[in-house]
């Protein structure tokens, strides 16, 4: 019995020393084992072919173009894993990771010799975002504006379809195209309700039969063409809607939408045109369009020009803000003088739906489903009716400021 | 009769080595995730009754129902880390104004970890309570975002942006307007003169 115990205490020592030292020493062993990971991920959008690289880490690195590949090289002293999703890409057939004695590298093995890439980087967490696009030999005369480079029309078209300056898209508006294309988004759709009124209305529904309604008033103009983004009650997701705008090459794009508040007495009609939810980099950017928009081909080099070409992937609409302010007051005066609601006038806010859109475009708040009486209001025929007329009409004078004399 | 013993013994033993290994493992496990992140609930109530707390005066932003615009009210809130002081503020956010201002924030909300990057990037990372709510137009959202923003970039100047996640992951948006994907610097024009 006496050697029963002895052994239990031996034990229950035993077990206090692995609870205790033991762990401090797997933690140790953690930490030093740690290696840090490169993300990779390939997407394809619009004829461009976007390579992902996020890690943990800030990294250091270089880019190098070779014949078919790009080679990513990565100075670090810690080791480096790299994790990958599967993936299927017309440009990039393989990416792989090296170490060569200086640096690891993130090998990217092109389908063809002729391409070109851009690239842009974040840190906490690193980021790496390169965009590989087919070089074309031909001009593009469809996508290139007049007043862009002709140099640089054929190998970057994504970067001359947005970076446009405001008097030259103007002037686009009439020279390039006979009829112009209006793209009205109705908000939220299928679970995505939006907000909800309380007597049982949801935001969907009113935005839906609000863009019906001014789709056909447009369409009884005779003068443009409209898209809808969505027509049913199936949700569409938001950069899907910009996205939508841009591959029907819109001149303008309008969101339909109701309010919601949590405040009772919240009323009244207001638009809105996209502001920055500007980060340091973000008004940098925005103001260097701003400062060179007149002149891009001028001063700009070609490496920032590269550089240029990202911002516009996920801020198209950062070169159009002036027309859509424009836009946005033509139409906030037509809905003081039709709606008979408060003005609560013309706002800027970091909206998701309006960030890719690369033409002039709002977001219109007919008024508050959250209060009880605009929520009848907003479902009447009538009310609903009303909005599209002055939606259209603020529209018609903002297009006529660019039509010819 | 004895090797029954001998045997329960050793399966004791076993169970018990087991159970110590369960237990190294969360630990060791937590003990890594602690040191990124701020301790959950450290702020209030596990301060000591002894010692005497140092409290400190912060200022929240709140609706107001009569101009729609954010308003100041005062609090006081124990001196601590700029993390736990930090979830205090969101925390005194959701809990609501003492006066008859409106939280903008669904009160169900929680704050489940708050961590300050070196750029002065604070994380506020809420539990997805925060989107449930019937008032999310375009207005419903701003006021949530924007009375986190301000009442955290006014109190500390380490903090410079804002960025929100929801269950840990980065989210589009609360409830299809205001975008979330990029950090937000504060904007006081909301707030009431």
């Amino acid at each position: 019995m006496d050697k029963f115990f002895r052994g239990l205490i031996i034990i229950v020592v035993g077990l206090w020393i692995i609870g205790n030292v033991f762990p401090s020493f797997l933690l140790a062993q953690k930490v030093k084992k740690s290696v840090p990971t490169v993300r990779v991920s390939v997407g394809e959008e619009n004829g461009v072919t976007r390579l992902r690289i996020t890690s943990e880490v800030n990294l250091n690195y270089s880019l190098k173009k070779s014949s078919n590949s790009l080679e990513i090289s990565f100075k670090t002293s810690s080791g480096l894993k790299l994790e990958k999703r599967t993936f299927s890409s017309r440009l990039i057939k393989s990416v792989d990771l090296a170490k060569s004695p200086e640096a690891y590298l993130l090998v990217a093995k092109t389908a063809t010799e002729s391409f070109t890439f851009s690239y842009s980087a974040r840190k906490n967490p690193f980021e790496l975002i390169i965009d590989f696009k087919l070089k074309e030999e031909k001009k593009v005369p469809a996508e290139s504006p007049s007043s862009s480079a002709p140099g640089k029309a054929g190998s970057q078209p994504v970067a001359l379809q947005t970076p446009t300056p405001t008097e030259a898209s103007g002037q686009n508006l009439t020279t390039k195209k006979s009829v112009k294309t209006i793209v009205i988004d109705a908000g939220h759709g299928g679970i995505e309700t939006g907000a909800k009124g309380n007597f049982g209305a949801l935001e969907k529904d009113i935005t839906l039969a609000i863009a019906r309604k001014l789709k056909e008033e447009i369409e009884g103009g005779l003068k443009y063409r409209v898209v809808l983004t969505r027509e049913a009650d199936v949700v569409v997701p938001l950069d899907r809607r910009a996205a939508i705008a841009n591959n029907n090459k819109a001149d303008v794009f309008i969101s339909i939408h109701a309010n919601g508040s949590r405040r009772v007495n919240a009323r009244g009609s207001e638009t809105y045109f996209l502001s920055l939810n500007a980060t340091d980099e973000e008004a940098r950017r925005l103001a260097y369009f701003e400062n060179n928009s007149g002149e891009l081909e001028n001063r700009v080099t070609e490496k920032d020009f590269d550089d240029l070409k990202l911002i516009l992937w996920d801020m198209a609409q950062s070169a159009y803000l002036k027309q859509s302010s424009q836009l946005a007051e033509f139409v906030q005066t037509e809905l003081n003088e039709l709606l008979n609601t408060k003005n609560r006038g013309i706002k800027q806010a970091p909206f998701k739906v309006l960030t890719g859109a690369a033409c002039p475009a709002i977001l219109v708040e007919v008024a508050f489903i959250t209060n009880p009486e605009e929520e009848k209001m907003l479902q009447s025929e009538e009310f609903q009716s009303k909005v599209a007329e002055a939606v259209y009409q603020g529209l018609s004078k903002f297009l006529q400021l660019y039509e010819k004399p | 009769m004895k090797t029954k013993k001998k045997k329960l013994t050793i399966f004791l033993v076993l169970l018990i080595v087991l159970l110590v290994l369960v237990l190294v493992f969360f630990f060791g496990n937590r003990k890594e995730k602690i040191k990124h992140l701020s301790r959950p609930g450290g702020t209030v109530q596990t301060a000591k009754p002894a010692k005497e707390i140092q409290m400190k005066k912060i200022t929240l932003f709140f609706l107001s129902e009569n101009d729609g615009l954010l308003h100041p009210e005062e609090r006081e809130i124990p001196v601590s880390s700029l993390n736990d002081e930090a979830r205090a503020v969101v925390e005194e956010l959701i809990k609501g104004s003492k006066s008859t201002l409106i939280s903008s924030i669904p009160e169900s909300t929680r704050v489940r970890q708050v961590f300050v990057t070196d750029d002065g990037t604070i994380y506020v990372d809420l539990s997805r309570n925060v989107l449930e709510a019937n008032f999310y137009g375009s207005s419903g959202e701003m006021a949530v975002v924007y009375s986190i923003v301000n009442s955290l970039a006014y109190n500390f100047k380490a903090i410079k942006k804002v960025s929100l996640l929801v269950e840990g992951n980065e989210k589009e948006t609360l409830g299809g307007h205001i975008d979330l994907s990029r950090p937000f610097l504060p904007d006081y024009s909301l707030v009431a003169r």
